[in-house]
């Protein structure tokens, strides 16, 4: 149950941190991306792998990435991920409501 | 275009689910790599890896099934909904159901006789290697010498048979019972791989020379002749009076080879010679009676085939020279060289003669059902109007425009998949209905139409392209709503001149169509007409035909016929003739004189008409000059012979022709000369599209041979038919074992021109089910119209506007409309109407008359359909209109 609640809430924030984590840093593979959250966050946050590919497929139907397959420097065949000009708009939006959301719950939690 | 990549994953399931492995597996890899580096083995790194992984197989199935789920869910609520609306709006869904059912139906009907005619194969093995051999590309009708030559170059095929078509009589005496059958060649059932579901088919061994009587039953024959009992073979069935014994039945799925016929009996080719006796067919090199089929041999394709078939060609022809023809024939036969097409479907004549209608017919109903989705898309117009409160709600909600969009789309195609059910039904009884206008060689035709695969297929597309077609437009309007604007207007509008141009433009389609559908109607109906009152050269009505089939020839007989026939009462004239005009039967022959020698072999070409006395006046044709033959024109008094005016015209130009001589080419030498003792007008032999039948009658007691089949003709003053029961007690007593058939002249007539009857029908039915869709579309829209302006027409007439200015505003877009329609009608109904001018007789595709009458008849519907609302809008009370808001 817990566990579940936990996998819920880093979800509505998976899209917003996997779209900011294309938008800085250009075409990455998944395992990338959760590296470099984890790393970016300082530790604070880690991306569980059992959310994260199906988070990518969802993203990638409704056309916010899209995804080729490449080489790695290590020349393994992985998967690359990128942002779409839809993307772009849809981070512009997450990022207003996710500012929106912190706000208003600063505004509550420091009314004493 | 989320919802594609959605539906069009569901088939790439495999694929991504092996990139999903492979992408797995990468990250895997990495993670690994990542805790060997921070210090683990590399066995516990794995374990640790593929722990924080998870079970892989449950991440791929909530990957997937997340789409597929929450796509399922979406459709089976946007149904429910769309049954819900349509429950709500009854009359509007009836109404649509109905044009759909209608329209589709239709569709499906001239569909399923387009798949039945010309596009199915044939139900035997391996259809697509069949080839039909022709001579000189064109002919497909051999003689039997040409096929046995065929044949016995068996080593060119991987299989090779002949056929005839035929109607074998079997009633053993008396009236006839025909049925349809083929002569078959030994090899037939063996190279179609038709089997046996009793006793056994013909084989090579039965189909030698003097071979005896045997037949194989169709197993519908089988059922009604033996009612299906096990023991029917054997026994013996009389086929044109020759008894011949059964030894099988065919498999129940095979009719036969020919589209259009039912073949109820199969009898080998050999036994021709038991029917027809001394003068059968068989070494018969003039008689042209067989079809012939081949299969190539294995290992060669159809080209190599048709290239060995034309080098062995000049032997086949050199072998069956016929004798008895001018050298110039002969030569042209020599020359002759044999090739093969494709024949998949069968060869026939229905098709032959039926593709061009059934062509014309299947862009008919396509505009008809065009209509009907106008129609059905201004209702959809209308209403997503009325629902813009509904939609601009549900938007305000949080629904995406998308997601309204598709609601509304399942909505159409829900409505199209109603009307394609129902018009399915509605076209199984329609394509019955128009089979019974086809009939090939004046017997109807037969078809096997049972609904297939591809119908389904055809009835299917169809639906869902008309629901695309006419749900797009209004959920696309649905989807532009700006709610906020929707929600302050509470759905009303005061002046919404930029709302009208969809729906008047659809209706200014449906006018442009019904233009052309009327008009091509209008010639179609024209030319039938044309067809059906053209001068003929006989009279048609009241005049009994009885074809007689002797037992065996006869001088005297036919002359005692016909003085017992004519002491029937009510009898006004009986004559006897070889031939009767649009019977499909017919003998030709040539002429020549000592001056007139034609350029073209074929400009001498007459039919010839053996006939007794009596003839024109009972058949109705004028004598011009000279004499009509009486009983001194008899065997052995000099020949003689009556001609119509285009054969005197033609062979002795603008001299006398009473008394002149001619001669009929026989061969090596020209007949003994004819003597022209009389001159009758034009008669129309073949067909009644014919410019001029040139004819020439000989007095049947001079033929060559004594008669055994002719036609009786009898003229009465009562309805022919009611003297069938008076002529079969005479020739019961006169001559038993004759088998007759009865029909009336006019109805033969008729007959031949069963596809133009089709045509006109069809066209008049279509077109004036245009006319009323159209009529209810504009009617619809000017009420809708009028009804939405209630507030601006109140306050005009508030303001001191005359009523008739009212009515005439209102009429004048109706105006509008109309001719916008027209024109482009017009445009159409030019490329439209050369598409059936190869049908009409008597009149040009631009015959003026027809297209005025259609502009004339669209204008005053228009107006009719206009008066209802003007009228209504003039006697408006503006108080009431602007009290309601």
């Amino acid at each position: 149950m817990t566990r579940r609640q936990k996998n819920d809430i880093l979800q509505g924030t998976l899209a917003l941190l996997v779209l900011k984590t294309l938008a800085a840093r250009g075409a990455m593979h998944g395992f990338a991306i959760t590296a470099h959250i984890q790393s970016a966050s300082s530790d604070l946050l880690r991306v569980e792998e059992g959310s994260l590919y199906p988070a990518l497929h969802r993203m990638e139907q409704d056309g916010w990435v899209r995804a080729e397959w490449g080489t790695t420097e290590k020349n393994r065949q992985a998967r690359y991920y990128s942002l779409t000009a839809a993307g772009r708009r849809q981070l512009a939006r997450e990022e207003a409501s996710w500012a929106r959301l912190t706000d208003g719950v600063r505004r509550v939690l420091r009314y004493a | 275009m989320a919802w594609l990549h959605r539906f069009t994953n569901l088939f790439r399931a495999d694929r991504h689910s092996r990139d999903l492995d492979r992408e797995m597996g990468f990250h895997l890899d990495e993670r690994v790599d990542q805790l060997v580096t921070s210090g683990m083995t590399e066995r516990e790194a794995r374990r640790e890896a593929r722990r924080r992984f998870g079970n892989r197989g449950v991440m791929k199935e909530r990957t997937r099934d997340a789409d597929i789920v929450a796509w399922l869910d979406a459709l089976a609520a946007d149904i429910r909904q769309a049954f819900r609306a349509l429950r709500a709006n009854r009359g509007f869904a009836v109404v649509a159901v109905v044009s759909l059912a209608l329209g589709i139906g239709a569709n499906t009907a001239i569909f399923s006789l387009i798949n039945a005619v010309m596009l199915r194969s044939l139900p035997v093995r391996h259809p697509e290697t069949l080839l039909s051999v022709r001579m000189g590309g064109t002919d497909d009708v051999f003689t039997n010498p040409l096929w046995e030559q065929i044949r016995a170059r068996g080593d060119v095929f991987g299989g090779a048979f002949a056929y005839g078509q035929a109607r074998f009589n079997l009633a053993p005496a008396g009236e006839a019972r025909n049925v349809d059958g083929e002569w078959v060649s030994g090899d037939y059932f063996r190279t179609l791989g038709v089997p046996a579901t009793l006793g056994r088919t013909i084989d090579a061994a039965d189909d030698v020379r003097g071979c005896p009587a045997i037949a194989v039953m169709s197993y519908g024959l089988w059922q009604t002749e033996f009612g299906g009992a096990q023991n029917a073979v054997g026994k013996t069935l009389m086929v044109n009076a020759h008894p011949y014994t059964v030894v099988g039945v065919v498999d129940r799925g095979y009719s036969g080879i020919t589209v259009g016929q039912r073949s109820q009996l199969y009898l080998p080719i050999c036994s021709e010679a038991v029917m027809d006796g001394p003068d059968n067919a068989i070494d018969n090199r003039s008689s042209w009676w067989l079809n012939v089929m081949v299969r190539p041999a294995a290992g060669s394709t159809a080209a190599q085939t048709a290239a060995r078939l034309a080098a062995a060609a000049p032997d086949v022809m050199a072998a069956t020279l016929p004798p008895d023809r001018p050298p110039q024939a002969q030569a042209e036969y020599l020359k002759q060289t044999l090739t093969v097409t494709p024949a998949a479907s069968g060869v026939s004549q229905l098709r032959l003669q039926y593709t061009g209608a059934l062509r014309v017919l299947m862009v008919v109903v396509a505009l008809v059902l065009l209509i009907a989705c106008a129609n059905v898309a201004n209702l959809l117009l209308a209403r997503a109007t009325v629902r813009q409160h509904e939609a601009a709600i549900r938007l305000a909600l949080g629904a995406g425009r998308k997601r309204l969009v598709r609601q509304m789309l399942t909505e159409a195609i829900v409505l199209s998949l109603l009307g394609a059910a129902l018009g399915v039904l509605f076209a199984n009884w329609g394509a019955r209905l128009l089979t019974s206008f086809l009939s090939v060689r004046g017997t109807a035709a037969w078809l096997d139409l049972a609904i297939d695969l591809r119908v389904l297929a055809f009835t299917s597309a169809v639906a869902l392209l008309s629901g695309i077609l006419f749900g797009l437009a209004p959920a696309w309007r649905s989807a532009r709503t700006d709610p906020q604007a929707a929600l302050k207007a509470q759905g009303r509008s005061v002046v919404g001149r930029s709302r009208r141009g969809v729906g008047w433009a659809l209706v200014a389609g449906q006018v442009a169509l019904s233009f052309v559908l009327l008009t091509s109607a209008g010639l179609l109906l024209s030319s039938f007409r044309n067809l059906t009152t053209t001068h003929a050269g006989f009279q048609r009505s009241g005049v009994l035909l009885v074809n007689v089939g002797l037992p065996d020839t006869s001088t005297s007989l036919p002359g005692t016929i016909l003085e017992r026939l004519r002491a029937l009462p009510g009898v006004r004239s009986v004559a006897f003739s070889s031939m009767t005009p649009m019977s499909n039967r017919g003998e030709n022959t040539f002429l020549v004189t000592d001056s007139y020698h034609p350029v073209r072999k074929r400009d001498g070409l007459t039919w010839v008409n053996h006939i007794s006395e009596g003839y024109f006046s009972t058949i109705g044709t004028r004598l011009l000059r000279g004499r009509d033959i009486e009983a001194s024109d008899r065997a052995g008094s000099s020949q003689v012979a009556i001609i119509t005016q285009s054969v005197a015209r033609k062979v002795f130009a603008a001299a006398d022709p009473l008394g002149q001589q001619f001669r009929r080419p026989m061969g090596k030498q020209d007949s003994a000369p004819y003597e022209v003792i009389g001159v009758v007008e034009d008669t129309k032999f073949g067909s009644l599209r014919d410019s001029t039948g040139p004819v020439i009658y000989l007095p049947a007691a001079q033929a060559d041979q004594p008669v055994q089949f002719f036609t009786v003709e009898i003229r009465s003053d009562i309805p022919p038919t009611t003297l069938i029961a008076g002529v079969k007690s005479v020739m019961a007593q006169l001559s038993p074992p004759a088998s007759l058939q009865f029909t009336t002249l006019s109805e033969q007539v008729a007959r031949s021109l069963s596809r133009d009857r089709l045509l006109a029908t069809l066209a008049t039915f279509f077109g004036g089910l245009a006319l009323l869709l159209a009529l209810i579309g504009l009617y619809g829209t000017m009420a809708y119209s009028v009804a939405r302006r209630r507030n601006e027409i109140g306050i005009r007439i508030a303001l001191g506007a005359a009523r008739q200015r009212v009515v005439r505003m209102v009429v004048g877009e109706v105006i509008v409309v109309v001719i916008t329609g027209l024109c482009v009608g017009v445009a159409l109904a030019v490329v439209a109407t050369r598409l059936v001018a190869s049908f009409l007789f008597g009149l040009r595709a631009s015959d003026p008359a027809t297209w005025i009458a259609s502009a004339a008849v669209l204008i005053g519907v228009a107006l009719l359909a206009g008066a209802a609302p003007a009228w209504r809008a003039a006697r408006m009370n503006p108080m009431m209109a602007l009290r309601e808001e």
